[in-house]
């Protein structure tokens, strides 16, 4: 069931069109990613789910009826900029953001403790936000985030800025909250990412929506005739190869479409003549990162 | 806060008072010089009548000196004077008995203190000689040079007549202060609060939860509550001075105000408040750093300032057309109509009629402070332009 739906969302600034009739669904209890590159309209398009920005044209429907503060009340927003009252004590900080969300008493305190007890900062509790280290005051952003309970979580480029163990740290909470059944919204460039956790996607490029579904049906699409190479050597040869469509080379990964899917073992004959050392090759999978070069252009920097 | 600032009032008025008195107490030694017998004598005799002649502070010597030979003797007294061996010179010329000109030669000449302590013997010696060939008693002398004085009494509209003290000039003074030191207070803590939010990135958090509008309006409206209460504490000393015999002060000093006067003064303190606190954080949102905020506030000062010194200004006539006007303009009614009220007995219409206008004149900041708010809270990085503030106005809602 489709418990958010974006239609025709259109933004413009000073005349330039930042997000331009982009239309996407995200269903119940699934893990949903905003990929795109930066400054190609992901946080206006969120900042628009959640009422930040009013649209220019469209809307934004949860539960088939026009976001209101009701929908502001199950949400936990974790934005790419983030921030928190330097002066404040750590503890009325987190109770303070749950208090904005409705929820107080000695429910949310508790709970407040228990996650300050789980990441390590208990003994902080009573310390001003300003003396923590940045690594802890990102985990007390993450908790202020989720401490309310809501049942959906946005992220703005929530991996951005993380050092590896609080990257690990926000991978758990937001598998976590999958579990849990809560709809998990992130938008990230950072393809891998999205590539591991996300259940649909939504890609954008200038403004546009350009692919839209379920994660797996659309490499399964997109993966047909594509073989995905890691190999040492020079791949002139297969220029102007009747069997290869196209070649691209991504740094990590070598992407060749064929033209007939059941060309892969011919190709694969043909390396090992011409001496390729193969270090993978694998037949019907592509990444996000590919799939993203294909559809915005060759300009894409590799990531 | 309630409590500090008045203290620290106090603090300042009483060192400035201590400063200015210690300033004055100086050994002077001086030397006074004419070509008339008759002023030198009566002068020294007047300097010796003096409090400062009598602790030892003031000393003076006199010298008859022609006037044809006066700036040979001064050159003679000059190394005196640079080496502060002596204060100074006080010339008094018999022509002084026309003119009351009287010179005086030091490497300090602007020494108001010391200006003080002799004026009134040398001005008194001049008058007596000069009146000594009239025929005229002392009493007739004191008459002819004490000044007039003019006491007020107001005629209020229930045709009552009561005699005007200075407390009402001292109330309308306090009163102004108060607001004007508010005003900026207040709308400065606020500035800072909304440029804090926005350099610290936790306003769209905040923004997820709550509209810009509700986040507004709830700075604004907690800064309200606040002052209020706070202004109230304030005021309740006068309160209970108007409406008790708890304190006894000299009735010329007692300020002729009534409760009324001092709910309509919290009400349109409020209403000043919610204006000028609106405006403040509109500028807060508008830049992304203190320094750039207090660059921008400086039209909202000239809102405050202006006002305020025509209210101080209104001591000389409070009935004039700028008082009258001012005190129905709008933003400048706020702080000049309640100065106007201590003053004068302002008709009820234009009482009314300043509310109304305040309350418009609010009302309408309050909806194109909440656009820019609402646009300018999330921009950041380059500094917007006067004309790019004004555009975001013409932006749909």
């Amino acid at each position: 069931m489709n418990v958010l739906e974006v239609k025709n969302l259109t933004k413009r600034f000073n005349g330039i069109t930042a997000v331009d009739n982009a239309s996407f669904t995200v269903s119940e209890g699934s893990v949903f990613g905003l990929i795109g590159r930066n400054g190609a309209g992901k946080t206006t398009t969120i900042r628009m789910m959640l009422n930040i920005y009013f649209p220019d044209e469209g809307e934004v429907l949860f539960k088939g009826s026009k976001i209101e503060q009701d929908f502001k009340d199950v949400v936990g927003y974790l934005p790419e900029e983030r921030g928190l009252y330097k002066k404040m004590k750590v503890i009325d900080m987190l109770l303070f953001l749950a208090e904005l969300k409705g929820k107080k008493g000695s429910e949310v305190n508790k709970s407040a403790l228990q996650y300050l007890e789980r990441f390590d900062l208990a003994d902080r509790k009573n310390s001003k936000v300003e003396d923590l280290s940045k690594g802890n005051q990102q985990k007390i952003q993450f908790i202020s985030t989720v401490l309310h309970d809501p049942d959906f979580l946005i992220f703005d480029e929530p991996f951005s800025g993380l050092d590896p163990i609080n990257t690990n740290l926000l991978k758990e909470i937001i598998l976590e909250m999958k579990n849990k059944g809560k709809v998990v919204i992130f938008s990230t460039h950072l393809m891998e990412f999205a590539e591991k956790m996300c259940d649909s996607i939504a890609m954008i490029d200038k403004g546009k929506i350009i692919l839209n579904g379920k994660l797996s049906e659309i490499k399964e699409k997109y993966a047909s005739k594509n073989v995905s190479l890691n190999y040492k050597g020079s791949l002139a040869f297969l220029n102007n190869n009747p069997m290869v469509e196209s070649i691209e080379d991504f740094g990590n990964t070598t992407g060749i479409k064929l033209k007939n899917e059941n060309s892969d073992q011919e190709l694969l004959k043909l390396l090992m003549a011409n001496n390729i050392s193969i270090k993978k090759f694998t037949v019907d999978e592509i990444s996000l990162h590919e799939i993203f070069v294909l559809l915005a252009g060759r300009e894409v920097s590799i990531v | 806060m309630t409590l500090l600032v008045p203290l620290f009032m106090i603090g300042i008025f009483s060192i400035q008072y201590f400063v200015q008195s210690m300033s004055g107490e100086q050994r002077s030694d001086l030397i006074i010089i004419s070509d008339s017998d008759e002023i030198l004598n009566k002068v020294q005799n007047e300097i010796f009548q003096t409090s400062a002649f009598k602790s030892g502070d003031l000393t003076t010597r006199t010298e008859k000196t022609e006037l044809s030979e006066f700036t040979s003797k001064l050159n003679k007294i000059k190394p005196d004077i640079i080496a502060q061996r002596i204060t100074g010179v006080v010339f008094i010329p018999s022509t002084s008995l026309q003119s009351k000109g009287v010179e005086y030669y030091s490497s300090n000449p602007n020494n108001s203190s010391l200006f003080y302590k002799i004026k009134p013997s040398i001005n008194k010696a001049l008058v007596e000689i000069y009146f000594a060939g009239r025929l005229l008693t002392e009493d007739e002398i004191k008459f002819a040079r004490k000044d007039v004085e003019i006491n007020g009494f107001r005629i209020s509209s229930d045709e009552k007549v009561a005699e005007e003290g200075y407390g009402n000039r001292i109330a309308m003074v306090l009163f102004s202060f108060l607001l004007y030191m508010a005003l900026i207070f207040s709308g400065s803590m606020t500035m800072n609060a909304v440029v804090e939010e926005k350099s610290n990135k936790i306003v769209e958090v905040l923004l997820s939860s709550a509209s810009s509008t509700e986040l507004m309006a709830g700075k604004i409206l907690g800064t309200v509550i606040v002052e209020v209460i706070q202004m109230a504490i304030w005021l309740s000393p006068i309160v209970l001075l108007i409406s008790t015999s708890w304190f006894f002060i000299p009735p010329e000093f007692m300020p002729q105000l009534s409760f009324g006067f001092i709910l309509y003064f919290l009400f349109n303190y409020s209403l000043a408040l919610i204006t000028y606190v609106a405006l403040y954080a509109t500028v807060g949102a508008i830049f992304d750093n203190p320094q750039d905020a207090q660059s921008g506030v400086w039209p909202l000062l000239m809102l405050i300032m202006i006002p305020f010194f025509i209210a101080l200004g209104m001591e000389a006539n409070a009935q004039s057309s700028l008082a009258q006007i001012a005190s129905l303009f709008p933003f400048s009614s706020l702080i000049v109509m309640p100065a106007r009220m201590i003053l004068v007995e302002v008709p009820l219409w234009q009482i009314l009629l300043s509310c109304a206008i305040n309350i418009v004149v609010l009302l309408g900041i309050f909806k194109l402070a909440g656009k820019i708010y609402r646009i300018g809270i999330l921009l950041t990085g380059k500094k917007p332009k006067w004309s790019e503030v004004f555009g975001w106005l013409k932006m749909s809602s």
